[in-house]
């Protein structure tokens, strides 16, 4: 909530440098088609609202012209990032697996080329000053699926293979990974996490992790790749160990 | 509340959160609120800069079009970012006094939905822009600012801004340095619950990159808390010594300086090197 002056929280989504500059325009386009439809309702605005005798009008609504445009700008990044992803989706589609961390090998190529499609509204969403439409709405429209009433305004999530569930509370500073890098290893797999699980401060979350009901884990512990975290019990520690099964309250 | 009046314990350390209500719309409020004031002060300003591109005014009876107008245009736009960021400030703390005045905030345990509950989310959400604001301020350190106009007292030389701190029921002193990433909670979810305990830091306290500071902490003087170390609840980190583990039960007496010298002058190593 309270988020440090350094930390903008865009998800982990790193590109690889080799790839960045050659789609770089990729990039570019998705920037200034997003201002399209900003530049469009701006016209509007002036067009119909500076007028003679009522300029009153036009500067009562610039306040609201301006938060208007700020999510225009946000759906619009949005829209046409989806759009392009769409397209990269039909011409090579993402699956889970382990592959080689080679600009050759096409699994990692077009990841990194979603990641970069996914830059730039991530970006706005994570910079902007208003707390709605953050990380739930922008990850749902990345085909993330998380649920009613959870708590992740404060953490990374992975843009994709990721499943959060109903009244998950996510603490500050967790990092969810979707993704691994292991020396010349690159690794994709998804990570579940169901509903009731509350996930402490600065955790991190591996790929392949599948956290069951009710699980709670502590602050500043980690989880192992592909680690499954019992239903109804405490996980502590660096890896995460089970601490105690069955949590009752002790008051 | 706690029943029993068994001692609190805790078996597993979570995080501060906050749920939004329908009373977030308070950060749309304040930022509407504000920046109308700040085009009714700049309206002269607007008029002038009009007159000088179409050589119309839409105010007759006000000046406009002078060349010291584009030199004061740099000035004017800085000083517009700092007048925000304060009127917004005013506002929120008027309604911040009007949330306290109507239900005061109270230490303890309290269940989820209850009237505590929400008020501490009304509380939080007030807070939220002019905090916001002040670390994206090109002064960042202004936050202080924000948290001492809030009722948080923090003294003299205290570094704040690289943390999540929690903007009520803390008490920082002077000279106390908090490192990159540190959580400060005073608030803290357990199981359906939410926990709230003020926090005492004293003077010429070092806390460490990626530590974890629960409500009910008390650091006493000069004490220093590791990295990536969190304090239990309610525990007391004596003074002069450096505290770490999860929770932090080791502590050590620091070296002094000319003890980690006579070391260095023990060692092989050091010795071919100096």
């Amino acid at each position: 909530m309270f988020q440090p002056a350094s930390l903008k929280l865009d998800s982990p989504s790193p590109v690889d440098e080799r790839l960045r500059n050659k789609y770089i325009i990729i990039y570019f386009m998705i920037i200034t088609l997003s201002f399209l439809p900003v530049s469009f309702f701006e016209y509007f605005y002036i067009r119909y609202l500076w007028k003679e005798d009522t300029y009153w009008i036009f500067f009562l609504f610039i306040p609201l012209n301006i938060f208007i445009n700020l999510y225009i700008l946000q759906l619009g990044a949005l829209s046409f990032s989806f759009l392009f992803l769409t397209i990269g989706k039909l011409i090579h589609y993402p699956k889970e697996g382990v592959f080689i961390r080679d600009i050759n090998d096409k699994d990692y190529r077009y990841w990194n080329l979603r990641n970069m499609i996914k830059k730039w509204p991530l970006f706005i969403m994570a910079t902007h000053p208003f707390p709605w439409l953050k990380n739930r709405f922008t990850l749902r429209f990345f085909g993330v699926k998380i649920g009613k009433r959870t708590i992740c305004d404060n953490c990374w999530i992975s843009s994709e293979f990721v499943e959060i569930q109903d009244n998950v509370i996510i603490g500050m500073g967790s990092t969810i990974l979707s993704f691994g890098i292991e020396q010349d290893k690159f690794i994709i797999k998804k990570i579940i996490i169901k509903s009731d699980v509350l996930i402490g401060a600065k955790c991190v979350l591996l790929p392949g992790t599948r956290i069951e009901k009710k699980a709670k884990l502590g602050a500043l512990s980690y989880t192992g790749y592909n680690s499954i975290l019992k239903e109804d019990s405490i996980y502590i520690g660096n890896p995460a160990k089970l601490k105690e099964k069955g949590v009752k309250e002790n008051f | 509340m706690i029943k029993n009046n068994k001692k609190f314990e805790i078996e597993y350390v979570s995080s501060s959160g906050v749920y939004k209500t329908p009373f977030t719309l308070v950060v749309f409020f304040e930022f509407f609120i504000s920046f109308t004031i700040i085009l009714l002060i700049n309206l002269w300003y607007i008029n002038s800069l009009y007159y000088s591109v179409t050589g119309e005014r839409f105010i007759d009876s006000w000046s406009g079009g002078d060349w010291w107008y584009w030199l004061l245009l740099p000035l004017n736009i800085y000083g517009n970012i700092f007048l925000f960021f304060i009127i917004n400030l005013m506002i929120s703390k008027i309604i911040y006094s009007i949330l306290n005045v109507i239900h005061p905030p109270k230490e303890g345990l309290f269940d989820n939905g209850s009237k505590d509950w929400k008020f501490m989310h009304r509380r939080f959400w007030t807070v939220y822009f002019p905090i916001w604001l002040a670390r994206a301020l090109p002064l960042p350190w202004s936050d202080i600012f924000v948290y001492r106009v809030f009722g948080i007292k923090v003294g003299k030389n205290v570094v704040l801004y690289e943390g999540y701190i929690d903007p009520e029921f803390i008490e920082i002193g002077n000279d106390t340095m908090t490192s990159l990433h540190v959580c400060i909670f005073s608030h803290l979810i357990y199981h359906d619950r939410v926990f709230i305990k003020k926090v005492k830091i004293g003077k010429k306290c070092i806390i460490s990159a990626h530590s974890i500071i629960l409500p009910g902490t008390v650091i006493k003087d000069e004490a220093i808390l590791g990295a990536n170390s969190y304090t239990n609840i309610n525990q007391i980190l004596e003074s002069n010594l450096i505290h770490t583990g999860l929770p932090a039960i080791r502590s050590f007496n620091p070296k002094s300086i000319e003890e980690l010298k006579s070391k260095v002058k023990d060692n092989k190593i050091g010795k071919n090197q100096y």
